[in-house]
C-alpha cells in the first residue's frame, strides 16, 4: 500500500489540482463576468454588512480565478491549497447558516444565487460538494508535489 | 523546492505575478465598470433621494417601492398579477410609486431599462413598462430586445418622437442603470421582484402573487 501510494501520489495530485483548480477557475469566470449579480448573491446570505458583501462580491470571483489559475499551473501550491480549503471552509459556514436559519437561497457558487423558492433550495448538495473540495484542498496542502506542475 | 534553479524562480515569480496582476486588473474593472456616477443622465421622474428608481406621483402617500429587472419572469407574472392595480393606484395618484428597473440579468435588461426610462421622458413610462414585461423573452439575453425592437415597442404604444427614437439609439440613460443597481445593492435588495411599502418589505412568500393579499397589504400601510 505504503509503495503503491507513493507511485500514485504524483498523479493524485495532479488529479486534485485540475479538479480543484478547474472548479475555482469556472466558478470565478461565471461570477466575474456579472459583478452586479455576484454581490446580490453574496448579500442574500444576510450574513455580512451590506457594504462589505457588495465588496465581497465584486472581489471574491476574482481570487477565484487566480488560486484556480494557480492552481492548475502547479505553483506556490501550499498556499494555494490552503486558500482555496479556507474559502470552501467559509462556504460551508455559509450555506449551513443559511439552511439553519430557513432562508431559501440558491449559494450562487457558479453564477446566479439570490433568493430562490422555498422548494428549490439544494443546501445538502451544495454542502456536499464544497465539503469534498475542502477535502481535495487538504490533501493538496499535505501533498502538494505532483506531476507537470511549475514547482519542481 | 530547493532544487530551483534561478531560471525556474524566475518563471515561476513571472507566472505568479502575472496570475496576480490580471486578478487585480479583474477586479479594478468589476469595480470601475459599475460604479455609478453623479453625473449620469438621469431621466426627468427620477430622483437620487428615492433610489434613482422612476417615481410616479411624487407627493403621495404611502411609497411603494418596486425592484424588477424586465427580464425576470417572475417579475413578469408580478405585473400580470398586480400592473394593473398598481397602474390604477399610479393613475389616480393614490400612492407614490417608485420603479427600479434593475439590470443583473445583462445586456438586455439594461437596454429594455434604458427605453422605459426614455418613455418616462415622454410621459409614458407606465405604457413601456407593461409593454416590456409583455414582450420579454422566454430565455435571458436571447438577442430578442435590440436598440431598433425597443424603439419598434415604442412605437407601437404611441412613442413616435424623434425624441424618444433618439433616447434609445444613443442608450442616454445607460450611465443611469448603474445607479440604479448600485442604489438597489445598497438598499440590501437581494432578489426581482422585491416590494416595499413605505421602505418595509413584503412577504415574499405570501402577499406577492396573491392579488387578495397584495391589496390587502397596501390598505394595511394607507392605500385607499
Amino acid at each position: 500500500m505504503t509503495f503503491n501510494f507513493s507511485k500514485l501520489q504524483p498523479w493524485l495530485t495532479l488529479m486534485a489540482r485540475l479538479v480543484l483548480g478547474g472548479v475555482l477557475l469556472v466558478a470565478g469566470l461565471l461570477k466575474a463576468i456579472n459583478p452586479q449579480k455576484s454581490a446580490m448573491a453574496v448579500r442574500a446570505y444576510e450574513l455580512l454588512p451590506v457594504s462589505v458583501a457588495n465588496f465581497l462580491g465584486y472581489v471574491l470571483p476574482w481570487i477565484e480565478i487566480g488560486v484556480g489559475a494557480l492552481l492548475i499551473l502547479g505553483t506556490a501550491l501550499k498556499i494555494n491549497a490552503a486558500i482555496g480549503g479556507f474559502t470552501m471552509f467559509v462556504f460551508i459556514i455559509a450555506i449551513g447558516q443559511a439552511w439553519a436559519r430557513g432562508l431559501s437561497i440558491d449559494c450562487g457558487c457558479f453564477g446566479g444565487g439570490g433568493a430562490v423558492d422555498p422548494g428549490k433550495t439544494k443546501y445538502i448538495e451544495e454542502i456536499l460538494r464544497d465539503f469534498a473540495l475542502m477535502l481535495t484542498a487538504i490533501y493538496l496542502y499535505r501533498f502538494p508535489k505532483g506531476r507537470f506542475g511549475l514547482d519542481k | 523546492m530547493s532544487s530551483n534553479s534561478n531560471s525556474d524562480k524566475g518563471t515561476r515569480n513571472l507566472v505568479i505575478g502575472m496570475v496576480a496582476f490580471i486578478v487585480l486588473i479583474g477586479v479594478i474593472f468589476s469595480f470601475v465598470s459599475n460604479k455609478s456616477s453623479s453625473t449620469a443622465k438621469v431621466p426627468a421622474a427620477v430622483s437620487s433621494a428615492d433610489g434613482y428608481g422612476i417615481v410616479l406621483n411624487a407627493n403621495a402617500t404611502p411609497k411603494i417601492d418596486i425592484f424588477i429587472d424586465y427580464q425576470c419572469p417572475i417579475c413578469k407574472n408580478f405585473e400580470i398579477i398586480n400592473g394593473g392595480y398598481i397602474a390604477e393606484l399610479a393613475a389616480n395618484a393614490k400612492a407614490k410609486v417608485v420603479i427600479h428597473p434593475m439590470t443583473f440579468i445583462g445586456a438586455e435588461s439594461i437596454l429594455a431599462a434604458n427605453a422605459a426610462a426614455c418613455a418616462a421622458d415622454e410621459g409614458k413610462f407606465l405604457d413601456m413598462n407593461i409593454a416590456l414585461f409583455q414582450n420579454q423573452s422566454a430565455t435571458e439575453n436571447s438577442g430578442l430586445w435590440t436598440g431598433d425592437y425597443m424603439k419598434r415597442l415604442g412605437n407601437s404604444i404611441g412613442l413616435k418622437s424623434k425624441s424618444f427614437e433618439k433616447c434609445v439609439t444613443d442608450g442616454t440613460y445607460v450611465d443611469w442603470t448603474k445607479n440604479v443597481a448600485q442604489a438597489s445593492a445598497a438598499a440590501n435588495v437581494n432578489s426581482t421582484p422585491t416590494v416595499k411599502i413605505n421602505d418595509k418589505e413584503l412577504d415574499r412568500n405570501t402577499e406577492y402573487m396573491d392579488p387578495v393579499k397584495f391589496r390587502a397589504a397596501l390598505a394595511a400601510a394607507g392605500v385607499k
